[in-house]
């Protein structure tokens, strides 16, 4: 592999490598729209589009509205035998012309290459991200890393323009190694910029589950030997392809553990509706377990139980809420008891970015927090963990509430107001937990919506684009 | 679901496709290189980086080089895995983009 050519494994990361064996996956992917308009598609897929559905596909083709430029058309085998008898498993994988109806938004909404300072990686906060593969076993329409998936170029606050490409095992190891070397001969902090260790690398992408397991086991090593003590991977394929997690990767984190023990493995997945991992009765139901709970998928099941009884791994999900996919109270409800049951933490749930063609995707703020509140009505507090997320470009940041009491004097604050909690700033951590409040408008899907409603704002998300509070823009 | 070795391969065998490839799908065999059909995950990495062009998608393939999605898919089965890059042969630029190379695919 490219990546890992340039890069001179220590004896002990060779001996750990030398027992790694790649696996064999029959993922039976089809890509693209044309296998489907052509019938070139096992005979019960299909009716999957229906020929008007094709045709309006179609007729997009080559025109500034193409579905596929924008994102490709992708799925599995397995993910379509569940899709079969689910909604909103459909409306995530199929493409629809309402994608690009309008396409308002932001080719790199959270600005993240800006802190690119290395090809494929992002450095914020303590942790780094890195983009080591550039696809997916299928391919969420709602994707915001269209850019990297459909391989597009991104045009970086500077004017530069940067080909978003994937991480080099050599060169991101060097630049972790130097940036926790200054920080531990600075007393704890960088000397120029103000930060922390790197503790923690999220190798993301794409999905880094669709690589071998010996591409994974370099990264693995490599970043061991850097110095980060906690490794996450950010993966869908337990809802795309869950036969990927097999027991030659089983055995190959075994291998790695026993080589690395205090490296800790946190399995960063993706479930957006129980749909992707229950089991379901013809006409659309749960089946319930005996002893409690529900039924699996059982591939989905035993996949999740291998990496649960790892004491060195933990598993969390984090999912968007997604218009016609998960904005659904009762859904989330289900899946966030189905998951802390089987050993999966409940972590984020994002609103959606303001990537191109979001509007098709993105359920108003407020709607979102309403939706994700009602649905932990009824949950056990260790049961109800997650937040609210949304990204700003100052850093990841919780819809904390929205309130029904009127608060006069400020546009939109006669239905009550939404507070921001800005959890952590992407350069540093001084601005943990300051907050902004905003007048509410229900029709918002990002920061935007409220330029003209600032009531309180501590965390700087408005006063960093020169947006006062209303109060002082009446006075102006 | 797949990407495919063409013709403009044979007796060139480039191998830069090797070495980006995210899940080593590609079966190396005397004198050209195939993918195997059931391992590629149409990632689109391979085909920008062969200094032949000779890798199609399985739905871009030209009319008289759909023979060679059957080839890759029997040859795969048979010639072993290659991971790393190797120097093309010998006379690659020679026979970069020479027509009807077909009759010297050696198996």
């Amino acid at each position: 592999m490219n990546s890992i050519e340039k890069y001179q494994p220590s004896p002990r990361e060779q001996a750990f490598l030398g027992k790694v064996v790649n696996g064999k996956y029959d993922r039976q992917i089809i890509t693209g729209i044309a296998k489907f308009a052509t019938g070139d598609v096992s005979q019960d897929m299909q009716g999957f589009y229906s020929q008007e559905e094709l045709d309006r596909i179609l007729e997009l083709k080559g025109t500034p509205r193409d579905l596929e430029a924008r994102m490709p058309i992708k799925i599995t085998r397995h993910y379509y035998e569940q899709a079969q008898y689910s909604r909103p498993m459909q409306t995530l994988v199929k493409a629809s012309p309402k994608e690009t109806y309008d396409l308002d938004g932001a080719e790199d909404p959270g600005k993240q290459m800006t802190y690119s300072p290395r090809e494929g990686l992002i450095h914020k906060y303590e942790l780094g991200l890195l983009y080591v593969a550039s696809t997916c076993s299928a391919h969420c329409r709602f994707c915001y890393r269209e850019e990297l998936i459909g391989r597009k170029e991104i045009t970086r606050e500077d004017g530069t323009v940067a080909p978003k490409g994937l991480a080099q095992l050599g060169e991101i190891v060097e630049y972790i190694g130097e940036h926790n070397r200054a920080v531990a001969a600075n007393g704890g902090r960088h000397p120029e910029t103000g930060r922390e260790k790197l503790r923690e690398i999220l190798m993301s992408g794409g999905d880094p589950m669709v690589l071998g397991n010996k591409n994974i086991a370099a990264w693995l090593a490599g970043l061991a030997e850097a110095g980060v003590e906690n490794i996450r991977i950010g993966t869908k394929e337990l809802a795309f392809h869950p036969q990927r997690f097999d027991q030659t990767f089983f055995d190959m984190l075994d291998a790695f553990h026993e080589a690395y023990p205090e490296v800790s493995l946190r399995m960063m997945v993706h479930f957006n509706h129980p749909d992707e991992f229950l089991r379901k009765t013809p006409d659309g139901g749960y089946l319930d377990n005996h002893g409690g709970g529900l039924q699996w998928i059982p591939e989905t099941r035993v996949a999740v139980k291998e990496l649960a009884r790892r004491e060195w791994i933990t598993i969390h999900n984090q999912s968007p809420i997604i218009r016609d996919i998960n904005d659904d109270a009762e859904a989330l409800r289900i899946m966030q008891r189905e998951m802390l049951r089987n050993g999966i933490n409940n972590h984020y749930f994002f609103c959606g970015r303001d990537i191109v063609g979001h509007k098709a995707f993105n359920v108003p703020i407020e709607r979102a927090w309403q939706i994700l509140n009602e649905s932990q009505k009824g949950l056990s507090g260790v049961e109800a963990h997650a937040r609210l997320s949304i990204t700003h470009y100052k850093g990841k940041t919780e819809v904390a509430a929205v309130t029904n009491e009127p608060v006069p004097g400020v546009p939109g604050g006669d239905k009550g107001v939404v507070i921001f909690k800005l959890l952590r700033s992407a350069a540093d951590a001084r601005d943990r937990c300051k907050v902004t409040i905003v007048g509410r408008n229900p029709e918002a899907i990002w920061f935007s919506g409220y330029d003209d409603r600032v009531i309180f704002d501590e965390a700087g998300l408005y006063s960093m684009y020169g947006i006062n509070p209303a109060f002082l823009q009446a006075a102006e | 679901m797949t990407y495919v070795v063409t013709e403009n391969c044979i007796k060139c065998k480039f191998t830069d496709c090797v070495d980006v490839c995210p899940v080593d799908c590609f079966y190396e065999g005397p004198n050209f290189l195939v993918i195997h059909p059931e391992e590629c995950i149409d990632c689109d990495a391979c085909k920008p980086v062969c200094p032949a062009n000779a890798i199609y998608r399985d739905t871009d393939l030209p009319a008289n080089m759909r023979h060679f999605l059957e080839l890759n898919e029997e040859l795969s089965r048979l010639w072993p895995s290659i991971t790393d890059s190797k120097e093309p042969l010998p006379d690659a630029a020679a026979w970069d983009g020479v027509q009807g190379k077909f009759s010297h695919l050696d198996r």
